[in-house]
């Protein structure tokens, strides 16, 4: 085996891992929001991970942030692939008056930079998770529209399209039959992607303390109150700051092993 | 003629650019539930007094009209003035606190411009071999490790343990206050760092292969001549647009470093406009950091055609 796809397997497994620990670990010991124990108590059979500032099971606290993380990630991906793919569509086939502007504006969009738009869409709204769900999908759709409009475009003039349409295909019934099925495999592989950077967006936010609202725990908000409490307990540091990395890392090495594995073109 | 209207037309895009962050930023703030006049006057505030304010602030008319105002004003650097604290004026706040995000800003790009080339280089002179695998790893790690993870270890390693540099900005220093940026000035320059070494390479190892390089090899250029002279002129164009890209990397990162040390500068006041519903500093803040990255890549859409004779001429 290559060491490729020993990255790729290795991200496969920390995947399903990250998926169990955010499905059962919340309620697998201690509640995350109880106080359950002396403040930063060590690593221990009572306490897998130890404890917070607050006497609060870190184990716990880790577990609640892989469901947010999870939930935001995969509704701003789920989100961002609707209007992606919808406005992609449209960038190829409506006519050039509805195209043209449509599609300087996501390109407009797409330069901006995402932390910015967020932090503004939250700053004028509110905190918690459906603003940031929100200002997320906000950011996240254009990348995924030009991916879609340059993959629609030239699938668009290739023989099995332009024989669906010969043979009397409507265009709806052409783009949701032949064109986008051919893309599937490329877009999951870019999803991972792009949820990585999601996922890392939403801690940032979480970490400026205007993400998910405590004292609800995202893995941003503990690594930003374990640099508070560092002097005096640094190994709480370690915990979210390794979850958070080892997953970015799974999310990119999956992400390139799918298209390498689903995009006959890049074998 | 025709370089000079394509000049113009990036220039009317930067403005157009401008205009549509001014009023998404006014926008935004229309939308938004809530008020700044029941923040300003309490819960508890009678009808009559929540009118007298709203006049005050000028609240009360139509919004295209505040706008046209917001946009004049603005454009003469007044923000109107903080709705808490002594109230002072928005544009007081920005001058105290841009010069440290611009001095974080221009030395992480600095930075990153001098180890992604230098790296990138290297990486491509030695392909496929351990230079080349090292400089790959660290601009992986760079890529992929994020900046509010690496502020904390850092601060760990060489604040903590070895005692090197101070933990966080005071606003009384007893070092220079190098000693307090260079760590922010690291964290900030990590990821555009990474995102140009693999630009440089890329570019470089494509500028090798070509013929006027072999030529100069045929002919006796000194190595170092070749590299500096020949190669690295050529393979730097794309660099150059990417620095410009990465400005807004370093912007969003900013936030980051800011509140991690304690910096005073856009980023935290940002977030403290955010956390006490302090609409028009937020605004002038986002303006500000938009109009920033506006302007930085417009100056190097510009410069590209003084770099490049190709770009030049092909518009010619």
């Amino acid at each position: 085996m290559k060491a490729r796809d020993l990255f790729f397997w290795a991200g496969v497994g920390f995947l399903g891992f990250l998926v169990l620990l955010a499905v059962f670990g919340p309620t697998f010991r201690h509640h995350y929001l109880d106080k359950v124990g002396l403040p930063f108590e060590p690593p221990g059979a009572r306490f897998w991970l130890g404890t917070d500032e607050l006497g609060r099971d870190v184990f716990a606290r880790i577990a609640y942030g892989a469901r947010v993380s999870l939930t935001v990630g995969l509704i701003v991906q789920g989100l961002a692939l609707l209007i992606g793919t919808a406005v992609g569509v449209i960038g190829v086939y409506a006519p050039r008056w509805i195209s043209n502007p449509v599609m300087r504006l996501t390109d407009g969009m797409f330069a901006f930079p995402d932390i910015l738009l967020a932090i503004l869409i939250i700053g004028v709204w509110r905190r918690g998770m459906v603003p940031v769900i929100v200002a997320l999908a906000i950011t996240a759709w254009p990348g995924i529209a030009r991916l879609v409009r340059t993959q629609v475009a030239s699938l668009r003039h290739r023989e099995f399209v332009q024989a669906a349409r010969a043979m009397g295909g409507s265009t709806v019934y052409v783009v949701t039959r032949h064109v986008l099925p051919q893309m599937m495999g490329v877009l999951l592989a870019v999803s991972m992607v792009e949820l990585a950077g999601t996922i890392l967006a939403e801690s940032s936010l979480s970490f400026l303390g205007i993400g998910i609202e405590a004292p609800d725990p995202s893995w941003g908000s503990l690594i930003d109150s374990a640099r508070a409490n560092m002097n005096a307990y640094p190994l709480l540091l370690l915990w979210p700051c390794l979850i958070l990395s080892l997953s970015i890392f799974a999310l990119n090495f999956v992400g390139d092993g799918l298209r390498e594995r689903l995009d006959p073109r890049s074998r | 003629m025709r370089l000079a209207r394509a000049l113009a037309l990036r220039l009317l895009f930067g403005l157009l650019s401008l205009v549509f962050i001014s009023f998404v930023t006014f926008v935004a703030d229309e939308l938004a539930p809530g008020d700044a006049v029941t923040v300003l006057a309490g819960e508890k505030a009678s009808q009559e007094e929540k009118d007298r304010l709203r006049e005050e602030l000028g609240l009360n008319r139509p919004w295209p009209v505040r706008y046209g105002e917001f946009v004049v004003r603005a454009a003469q650097l007044d923000f109107g003035t903080s709705y808490y604290g002594i109230k002072e004026p928005v544009s007081e706040i920005l001058k105290r606190d841009l010069p440290m995000t611009a001095r974080l800003a221009l030395m992480a790009i600095a930075l990153a411009a001098l180890l992604g080339v230098g790296l990138g280089t290297v990486a491509a002179l030695w392909e496929n071999r351990w230079p080349d695998r090292l400089a790959l790893t660290l601009s992986t790690l760079g890529v992929t490790v994020p900046n509010f993870v690496l502020a904390p270890l850092l601060v760990y390693v060489f604040s903590l343990q070895l005692g090197l540099v101070p933990q966080v900005w005071s606003p009384v220093r007893t070092l220079p206050d190098i000693s307090y940026l260079i760590l922010p000035v690291v964290i900030l320059s990590a990821r555009p760092a990474a995102l140009l070494t693999r630009l440089t390479r890329a570019s470089m190892i494509e500028t090798l292969k070509q013929e006027f390089v072999r030529l100069a090899i045929a002919k006796g250029v000194p190595p170092v001549r070749l590299v500096f002279r020949h190669a690295l002129r050529n393979a730097i164009l794309p660099v150059v647009t990417a620095v410009g890209t990465s400005f807004g990397f370093l912007l969003t990162g900013s936030f980051i470093v800011e509140r991690a040390f304690l910096l005073p500068g856009i980023g935290r006041e940002t977030i403290e406009a955010i956390q006490q519903g302090n609409t028009p500093v937020l605004q002038a803040c986002i303006l500000v950091t938009g109009a920033m990255f506006i302007l930085v890549n417009l100056i190097v859409d510009l410069l590209l055609p003084i770099l490049d004779p190709r770009v030049r001429e092909a518009q010619v």
